[in-house]
């Protein structure tokens, strides 16, 4: 103990007395600093448990959602085995069993969505490229703005305004259109043959397009606007026009930025069920036109879930399923896409 | 102009020898109603490094960006006066920036290699503006990244990223993208500000090979760099151009206060 108590005028008794009791008063804190580091432990486990009791939470939602879909499908499962998949007939009320095939949703929904993203990946990127490289500045703003509001319509909402005001704007306008010039072609006059129809795939792709626009426009332009000005600056110096630079510059340093929020898209498109179930016209046969009737998983699901039973019921289940699969290997796709870019690049 | 020619002019006093590249005349810029350059009078000779100094805001860096006209990309900036390129204005509204810009290449202060290939960081400019085969794009290339001795470092990993090089390597990956566009004049804005001493000395030993052919103008911060490689010397402060003349008689004798007080260290 070294106290710096050693004054002159004070006996050995008493340096004695002071050095005792400066050692209990540093004592004391020391004992409660201990005390107060257990019940930071203790703390620290149950925030620890906490946590990880959440994240076990997801991973067991997940495993259930998964259980409850398999277990609902297994009666058609069985019934029906992989000939669902290449089965078109839905007869639900068939005695004495029905038949039941999921090939027309299966196609439905992926026509669908090809088509959404066909119209909403270009239209999404060139607003993208328009807002961060071209636009004025004081119309940047309120752009941006509407944009994001696009994007928090309700579904049920574009449901309503396709079905009332843009399916019969195209089958009045723009289907007979097209049909015109495309008539006599080989392969399109088939894709776009067929009268002119209020519920068809195609006006529910058009919704679906203008319904993921928004996700699409979003996240490029905040991607976009990740670029290093100085970046884009050199490729001006060298004399490069605003196409240049967005084409050579901005989209290869943003690719994995704007892959992603295509695929975000994607994944919304493949989903949709509330418009979609308004204007596709729910029929499972599977026509060459795109402007006739169609369904997708989702609409089916919905348009039918209330009034099944049985292997009907079960049947949706299956469907259900198989969106969920689908919905699974597009995001796994796109991360191994990714994946393999990033290699190639030799970053 | 060839060295030969620079050895028969030693006789003279340089400045009078150089043909004038560009002229800047009457030059006053503005950032909305803020006005960073005023009244701005000085001319860049043929085959010469011109380097613009002083403190941070003094407008050296503003007037290096009116010489390719970068300051175009951005609302609310410009200029008013006359800037002549080979005696043509290029502040006429009704110039091709591109073109412009093609002629006039410019290296930045933080090394920008493009999101691509060492070997596409050079193509893609020429690309741009010349149809060629590939043969005569490889020879390009090659000859770009002799030019900014950077050949033997990468010529065995053209097809490797451009950020997979260093700091060093980047920058003169950049000054060989600049080159192999073939310009007449070459702007370096602060190149070396984020370089170790090596690199800048690399980078250094390269401008002024460079002004053999080309016309440059560089921005530093460092006043010895200045002392090194330039031929003349801008003072620059609060907009204004103070002197302006030959970087052996500015670092010497030079006539204002200001400027000596500058280079001196005394503020700044």
């Amino acid at each position: 103990m070294d106290q710096p108590s050693k004054g002159a005028g004070v006996s050995g008794a008493d340096v004695s007395d002071i050095a005792i009791e400066a050692n209990a008063a540093a004592k004391a804190p020391v004992a409660d600093r201990a005390q107060a580091l257990k019940q930071f432990a203790l703390s620290d486990k149950t925030f620890y448990w906490l946590t990880r009791a959440s994240a076990i939470c997801v991973l067991l939602l997940l495993g259930g959602i998964i259980l409850s879909l398999i277990v609902g499908a297994w009666p058609a499962i069985q019934h029906f085995g992989l000939s669902f998949l290449t089965t078109q007939r839905w007869a639900p009320q068939l005695e004495p069993a029905p038949i039941l095939g999921g090939l027309g949703p299966i196609y439905g929904t992926f026509v669908s969505s090809l088509i959404a993203m066909l119209i909403a990946v270009p239209v999404g990127l060139g607003i993208a490229i328009f807002l961060t490289e071209l636009c004025p500045m004081w119309l940047r703003r309120p752009f941006g703005v509407a944009i994001e509001l696009l994007a928090g319509i309700p579904s049920i909402i574009y449901g309503m305004w396709g079905f009332f005001v843009l399916a019969p704007f195209l089958a009045d306008h723009v289907q007979p259109w097209i049909i015109a010039a495309t008539s006599g072609i080989p392969v399109l006059g088939s894709i776009f043959g067929g009268p002119p129809s209020y519920l068809s795939l195609f006006n529910a792709s058009v919704v679906l397009a203008i319904m993921i626009l928004p996700f699409i426009t979003a996240i490029s332009r905040d991607v976009f606007m990740t670029v290093p000005p100085v970046l884009k600056e050199s490729a001006y110096g060298l004399g490069c026009t605003t196409w240049e630079v967005v084409r050579n510059v901005v989209i290869p340093y943003t690719r994995v930025g704007v892959i992603g929020g295509v695929m975000l898209a994607l994944g919304r498109a493949l989903g949709e069920t509330m418009a979609v179930t308004f204007i596709i016209g729910n029929s499972f046969r599977i026509q060459d036109s795109i402007f006739s009737p169609g369904t997708t998983i989702s609409a089916a699901i919905a348009s039918e879930f209330a009034e099944s039973g049985g292997l009907h019921q079960s049947a949706l289940f299956l469907l259900g399923l198989l969106l969920f699969v689908l919905t699974f290997f597009v995001l796994a796709a796109a991360r191994l896409m990714l994946m393999r870019l990033e290699r190639a690049k030799g970053a | 102009m060839t060295t030969m020619t620079i050895a028969a002019d030693a006789f003279q006093p340089p400045a009078a020898s150089a043909p004038v590249k560009i002229e800047v005349r009457n030059l006053d810029f503005f950032y909305g109603a803020f006005r960073a350059l005023k009244n701005i009078n000085l001319s860049l000779e043929q085959n010469r490094v011109t380097a613009f100094i002083g403190p941070s805001g003094c407008g050296k860096s503003t007037l290096l960006r009116i010489l390719n006209r970068m300051y175009d990309l951005y609302p609310g900036q410009r200029a008013e006066g006359e800037v002549l390129l080979d005696g043509a204005n290029i502040l006429d509204p009704g110039v091709d920036v591109n073109l412009l810009r093609a002629r006039v290449g410019m290296v930045f202060q933080k090394p920008t290699p493009f999101p691509m290939t060492i070997y596409d960081n050079i193509a893609f400019g020429i690309k741009l503006y010349e149809k060629l085969s590939k043969s005569e794009i490889d020879g390009r290339v090659e000859a770009a990244l002799k030019g900014a001795a950077l050949w033997n470092e990468v010529k065995d990993k053209l097809n490797a990223s451009g950020l997979s090089l260093s700091g060093g390597q980047q920058q003169r990956l950049c000054i060989a993208r600049t080159v192999a566009i073939r310009p007449d004049v070459i702007l370096f804005d602060e190149p070396c500000s984020a370089l170790d001493p090596i690199s800048t000395a690399k980078v250094e030993e390269l401008i002024d090979e460079l002004k053999a052919q080309y016309t440059i103008a560089i921005v530093t911060h460092n006043m010895q760099q200045a002392a090194r490689v330039s031929d003349n010397t801008a003072f620059m402060y609060l907009g204004d151009l103070v002197e302006f003349g030959e970087t052996s008689q500015m670092f010497t004798t030079p006539t204002q206060k200001a400027t000596q007080d500058y280079i001196t260290g005394r503020f700044g």
